[in-house]
């Protein structure tokens, strides 16, 4: 086989199983913005993995359940939301219990749903005509579903609101000086409220293109950790919805080229692969100079008060 | 103060361990109702290996009237102790099954614990007097899935899934791989590595890269029903595993295991029932029991021994066997079950002369393996085609 098909089947494997880690990352990335650092994202994707494969099964329609997924990773995030938020409490724990209650409750719910094929999954799709441009053709626009064009879409709207827009303002301000923002009239809670639960709707989307795209089916604990890759990538892509993609996309294909290139490295080297490129890239950003410059929001996992600073 | 504390936790501690002495451990009475305790690695909903074992539970105590069963669900490897404990104790259990690998020590230390009451555990060699083993094993089924893989494989590459490089998955690819061969000898049987024994994005990007490495026939050892998910999506046929997962794939898969492990349990608990089996005479009780014992059954379903989608394809391949003459993988098939099903067993996949893939000759002509053989096995057959890590 040439290097050519080498490298479109890898690039195109790094979309389809980088888009879940890219639009929790992104979520994350926002909610982090505004000062809420949210370790929940594992319960968030499985609970909204549950309840898009349900509501697929039941309605037959996908599309319904990737909304479905959205929406109850969006309910689910509100737990967060109200523990750290309202009743100041501490984030870390508060994060930690809703990803075990998200991996407990989701594997009661499901209980009985495991062993059901999906009647019908997100649909791949192949653009007549864009596919036949070289290379990138097979890459982009072979076997790759909307979910995974609609992730790209995202990041560049995301990183124009954060960046150019007085909203982007308005959620940087909040997780840096909340105090100072207060002061210019922005409700601090309410962003961050807001960043929390977009954080939980791409979560649950994530969670939902698990169950009914990329593996259509329901398995207790399915998601298998990835929620916590999505926090090592938030941190990695220094809070930047564009580096966030390109963090996503990297761990996606050494993910994918760990099984790729057995034959050759041992499998037990390749195993450990993005996992130690993940702890690399945390050491590094944490040591070098780049930290001050590019680092966590000042306030991340402060709870705000009026006139307590 | 600081002695008054020192106090309350002496005599606290005295309670404790005095109250557990104290417990009269009473011995189950043949014929009297019985109380028996799971503890399983996985959830049950995982459609695989903890699945399979609770379904298992239900069957018996359907059949039982006079069986009571409780379970723990993931349960870590290492804190089994701490959950048998509870089943026998708080719970009161007469019979507790261990139902992973990694729970065999502190299983025997718990059988050695509660002298009275009865242990069985799960694919160990470790047994007591009061603690026997237990095991359901596939690899018959995979040297027929690989006769079928065989005749299906048009770019003679299968490929299989394996979840850890242990004796137990590696006697199976052996097995599929020794199929293969018989009815395809150019046939490669190509092997990835996930290191997880539950891990359906991990069977998905190796399923993906060994189709992309050309493979066209699949089986697996993961516990979900991933692999034959991916390969009907290509249109390639597929092997199930565990459960039946003919419904993930129903032109795709083409037949797979199956494991009964009520098969054990009935058995095991009928005569703990009737006194056969006690706390004091299990130190050589082992059911290693395979096809012949009804433990294991071959299918992409209950009663669905190959997928009829695939009978034409199957016709049509013949293979040329010294002893039932010129026969198609069909027939083939079904007289290879037939003969592992028999109590004399007159075929085994691993009958002598067996080489490995360094060429070392591993079964001498006219010898089979025996359980204890099978069980440590850590070589690969001939054919078989990637990493091998621990290959002597």
């Amino acid at each position: 086989m040439g290097w050519e098909t080498w490298f479109i089947v890898t690039l195109s494997r790094t979309l389809a199983y980088g888009t879940p880690l890219l639009l929790a990352t992104l979520g994350e990335i926002y909610t982090e913005r505004s000062g809420v650092l949210n370790l929940g994202v594992e319960g968030m994707m499985i609970m909204g993995a549950y309840a898009a494969f349900s509501t697929a099964y039941t309605t037959g329609s996908p599309w319904l359940g990737i909304v479905a997924g959205a929406l109850v990773g969006g309910a689910f995030s509100l737990i967060h939301a109200f523990a750290s938020i309202t009743l100041k409490a501490n984030q870390v724990i508060s994060g930690l219990s809703l990803t075990m209650l998200g991996l407990g409750l989701s594997g009661v719910l499901g209980r009985g749903w495991e062993g059901r094929p999906l009647p019908a999954s997100i649909p791949e799709i192949t653009a007549p005509g864009l596919s036949k441009i070289p290379f990138l053709g097979p890459i982009l626009f072979e076997g790759q579903n909307l979910i995974v064009y609609f992730s790209i879409l995202l990041v560049v709207v995301m990183w124009y609101i954060l960046y150019r827009t007085r909203i982007g303002i308005a959620v940087r301000a909040v997780g840096e000086n909340p105090a100072a923002a207060d002061s210019l009239g922005i409700s601090v809670n309410k962003v961050r409220y807001l960043c929390t639960i977009v954080g939980g709707i791409l979560a649950g989307m994530a969670g939902g293109y698990l169950s009914v795209a990329y593996r259509p089916a329901w398995t207790e604990g399915m998601t298998g950790g990835m929620g916590w890759i999505v926090i090592a990538l938030t941190i990695f892509a220094f809070w930047n919805p564009a580096i966030g993609m390109l963090g996503a996309y990297l761990f996606a294909a050494l993910y994918h080229l760990s099984f790729r290139l057995q034959p050759w490295v041992s499998p037990e080297l390749l195993k450990a692969m993005p996992y130690a490129f993940a702890i690399i890239v945390l050491i590094a950003i944490s040591r070098g100079t780049l930290h001050k410059k590019m680092g966590a929001p000042a306030a991340l996992t402060l709870p705000y008060s009026r006139g307590e600073e | 103060m600081k002695t008054r504390f020192v106090l309350i936790a002496i005599v606290l501690l005295a309670l404790v361990f005095g109250l557990s002495t104290l417990t009269v451990a009473k011995e189950y009475i043949p014929g009297s109702s019985l109380k028996v305790g799971f503890i399983y690695v996985g959830p049950i909903g995982d459609l695989g290996w903890t699945y399979a074992h609770d379904e298992a539970r239900r069957i018996c105590e359907d059949v039982f009237p006079w069986l009571e069963t409780v379970y723990v669900e993931s349960v870590p490897e290492g804190e089994e102790g701490l959950f048998i404990d509870k089943l026998i104790l708080e719970e009161d259990c007469d019979v507790v099954f261990t139902t992973s690998f990694g729970f065999m020590d502190g299983t025997l230390d718990a059988a050695q614990r509660h002298p009275d009451k009865i242990f069985a555990h799960c694919s160990g060699f470790k047994r007591n007097a009061n603690m026997m083993t237990y095991m359901a094993d596939f690899y018959q089924i995979y040297y027929l899935n690989g006769l079928m893989a065989g005749a299906l494989t048009k770019s003679h590459k299968v490929a299989y899934v394996g979840a850890f490089p242990i004796p137990e998955v590696k006697r199976h690819m052996d097995a599929f791989a020794i199929g293969v061969q018989e009815v395809d000898p150019e046939a490669e049987l190509h092997v990835r590595w996930i290191y997880e024994w539950f891990s359906p994005t991990a069977a998905k990007e190796a399923t993906e890269a060994l189709i992309a490495d050309g493979c066209d026939v699949f089986a697996f050892t993961e516990d979900s029903p991933t692999v034959v998910q991916v390969a009907a999506e290509s249109g390639l046929p597929s092997f199930g595993h565990y459960s039946p997962m003919y419904n993930f794939g129903p032109e795709h898969v083409v037949s797979g295991q199956i494991a009964h492990w009520e098969a054990i349990y009935l058995d095991f608990l009928a005569k703990v029932y009737a006194g056969v089996y006690t706390a004091r005479n299990l130190a050589e009780v082992n059911y290693w029991w395979l096809l012949k014992e009804g433990a294991v059954e071959i299918g992409a379903k209950p009663g669905m021994l190959i997928n009829p989608v695939h009978e034409d394809e199957l016709r049509a391949v013949t293979v040329n066997d010294p002893i039932l003459g010129t026969i198609n993988v069909w027939d083939l098939v079904m007289k290879r079950l037939e003969q592992m099903s028999d109590a004399s067993m007159v075929v085994d996949p691993f009958q002598g002369p067996v080489y490995d893939r360094k060429l070392n000759l591993r079964v001498p002509q006219g010898l089979r393996m025996s359980e204890f053989e099978l069980t440590t096995m850590e070589w690969a057959v001939e054919g078989i085609v990637g990493p091998w890590p621990g290959e002597p």
